[in-house]
């Protein structure tokens, strides 16, 4: 089958070694790509292509099967002249507009957003962050004086501020960290787990919860005039 | 040249302060500098695009009636203004409906003689004075007057002091 | 032993011939050599590496969330489009239109709610792939930059939200953009400006609406497609995904 007058004919009949094709020319130190142990390793296609394909059927399924009977909202027409009671944002944004109940918009809206971005992505390039080394494993009592007085402030902080919503969560994961503290080696392996948390976990855990807490508060309990109402009363929203 | 007369200050071994660039770097330094300028220009440019000149909003200066419409201390909600119109022994005060908090309309609820915002709980007393929640500022006044044929207009682009009543 | 028609015979007789040659030239991706092509010789494929690490196929590894963040992505494309051809970015009009999707047009509902559908799980996904990230370890060197990459991208993406939410032009939608655009005022020296430009004014109004569509339907993705095509890349190029000994699920 090959043609000798057409020499770009690649068919799957081709003569590997009579009309070789480079696919790829790879020397020593030729690309950008970082080396590293490779393990073991299959062809993307099929492996990783076909998985990724069921991922996106199975998706497509649920989002079909949903979207066919949850109903998006619409309420009325725009009316400039009248707030409704509440006006609350998105749920990704209730968080933040629970944080703004306590603190100016200034602090709240601009400089809690921007600290929180600019911690996010400095991460990487904290060695703390990439050593990971368990919290307590050098200078016990050092590092726990420093925790206390880190976790007093915060907390007298957010008790001036009356920012209940945020102390709550902070307590508790304060609470957590001096259990993990107090943990003999090897007591259990949950306490064994928090004993080995690296101090970039603890932040991180702690972020998530006054977040997720943040969010359900503003989205369950807040009610006209931002109020504090409980679920199941009536006229919670 | 200039480039061997550079080289040649290092190696004197003198302190080789690089005083003349070369002839490329010189060019590349006027290239790159005007490219930055271009590049600023471009910005503003688009900024200046993107800042509309016209705005089709409703106009800032309303008339708000003969001064009789409203009894003696009243708060009338004008809500297609976003304005109450006060009327005290002083006189009569223009306050703004908006809240200085998030932007959110307020209402006036006599039974409690106080204007509440509905978005996190703002009270305000009639002359706008913060009594709760968590607005920074009052409620500004808008300065009202009296036109030639004896009815109140009302200029919400001028906020005047707090203290300032018409007298009619 | 004949059989009347075989679709193998078929598929092999298309595969002969000339025309079908000159567009797919390796062949059938059979070999290593075949399935390196596939995936090295494609333009759409060759974020990918050609191969990939066993343990990071798994479930478990990944739980796929980033996958699946960027086929929600594709879900939202697709149907945004179509929920393109009925919407007028114009008040009120904007409003009919919404009403028009629900009432009048064939499937409108079901496209509507199965695009605000894929938007909020995409912002869930997006926050859960980067926390999952990171207890993974998953931003230590080599793969600082993409981590960066990937906050971007969380900011893009609830950008994106949150201009789509102002398209219904509800009451829902219109107060809270009222509250989000107070909020950017609030910004020093700055703010006040910042909130008249993407108003294109003093009030959230038509113009306002139109900004908010552009942002939304070419801008932000825009952004979001030039970001995620370098995600991806820095991931082939950073060392692939990675693994942990306890990825095949033994261990905790």
């Amino acid at each position: 089958m090959t043609d000798k007058e057409n020499k770009y004919e690649a068919g799957f009949s081709s003569n590997a070694k009579k009309d070789p094709v480079r696919v790829v020319f790879i020397t020593k130190k030729t690309s950008a790509k970082v080396t590293g142990d490779p393990g073991q390793q299959v062809m993307t296609y099929p492996h990783l292509l076909m998985r990724e394909a069921i991922a996106f059927m199975v998706l497509v399924i649920a989002l079909v099967a949903i979207a066919l009977f949850w109903d998006a909202p619409l309420e009325q027409l725009a009316n400039p002249l009248l707030t409704p009671n509440p006006a609350k944002a998105p749920w990704y944004f209730l968080g933040l507009q629970e944080l703004l109940h306590y603190f100016p918009p200034l602090v709240a809206g601009i400089i809690i957003p921007t600290l929180v971005v600019i911690g996010l992505v400095v991460i990487p390039y904290f060695n703390v962050n990439v050593q990971s080394k368990p919290l307590w494993s050098e200078d016990r009592k050092h590092t726990l004086w420093i925790i206390l007085g880190v976790l007093l402030a915060l907390v007298l902080l957010l008790g001036y501020t009356r920012a209940w919503t945020v102390l709550v969560p902070t307590a508790l994961i304060g609470a957590l960290m001096l259990y993990s503290y107090f943990a003999a080696a090897k007591s259990s392996t949950k306490r064994e787990y928090f004993r080995t948390r690296p101090l970039s976990w603890w932040i991180m855990t702690w972020f998530i919860l006054v977040a997720v807490v943040l969010t359900v508060v503003g989205t369950f309990f807040r009610g006209p005039g931002w109020s504090w109402v409980w679920p199941w009363s009536p006229h919670a929203s | 040249m200039s480039e061997a007369q550079n080289k040649a200050d290092g190696k004197d071994g003198t302190v080789a302060s690089k005083t003349r660039a070369t002839r490329r770097e010189f060019l590349n330094e006027i290239a790159s500098s005007a490219l930055g300028i271009a590049g600023l220009g471009s910005m503003v440019v688009t900024y200046q695009f993107l800042s509309p000149n016209v705005l089709f909003e409703p106009p800032t200066t309303f008339r708000a009636g003969n001064p009789d419409l409203y009894p003696l201390d009243s708060v009338a909600f004008l809500q297609d203004q976003l304005v109450y119109i006060v009327r005290t022994e002083q006189g009569f005060y223009a306050v703004s409906a908006v809240c200085t908090h998030l932007g959110c309309i307020t209402r006036w609820k006599p039974e409690n003689n106080l204007i509440e915002c509905p978005c996190h709980g703002s009270k305000f007393q009639s002359n706008g004075t913060v009594v709760a929640g968590p607005a920074p500022r009052p409620l500004p006044h808008f300065a009202i007057s009296l036109t030639t044929d004896g009815e109140l207009s009302v200029d919400k682009l001028e906020i005047v002091r707090a203290d300032q009543a018409l007298k009619v | 032993m004949s059989t009347p028609f075989s679709f193998q015979g078929a598929l092999e007789r298309l595969r002969a011939m000339r025309v079908w040659r000159s567009i797919f030239r390796r062949g059938p991706a059979r070999t290593n050599r075949t399935r390196s092509l596939a995936i090295f010789g494609n333009l759409f494929l060759h974020f990918l590496p050609v191969k990939v690490r066993e343990k990071s196929l798994r479930v478990r590894a990944s739980y796929y969330l980033g996958s699946i963040s960027f086929l929600l992505f594709v879900v939202l494309v697709v149907s945004g489009i179509l929920l393109m051809f009925y919407y007028h970015p114009a008040a009120p009009q904007a409003y009919r239109d919404m009403k028009d999707l629900r009432f009048v047009v064939s499937n409108g509902v079901f496209l509507r709610n199965l695009h605000r559908l894929a938007a909020q799980l995409m912002v869930l996904l997006v926050f859960w792939h980067m926390f999952h990230v990171f207890y993974r370890g998953g931003y230590k060197p080599p793969h600082e930059f993409n981590w960066v990459v990937g906050v971007f991208l969380l900011i893009v993406t609830l950008f994106l939200s949150y201009t789509g939410y102002l398209l219904p032009w509800d009451q829902l939608a219109f107060w809270a953009i009222t509250v989000g655009t107070n909020i950017i005022s609030a910004m020093p020296v700055i703010g006040k400006k910042v909130r008249f430009v993407s108003l294109g004014g003093n009030l959230v109004g038509e113009n306002a609406l139109l900004r908010f569509y552009v942002l939304h339907c070419v801008v932000l993705p825009l952004i979001a497609i030039v970001l995620v095509a370098v995600h991806f890349w820095r991931v082939q190029k950073d060392g692939g995904l990675t693994v942990r000994e306890n990825d095949d699920g033994q261990g905790k």
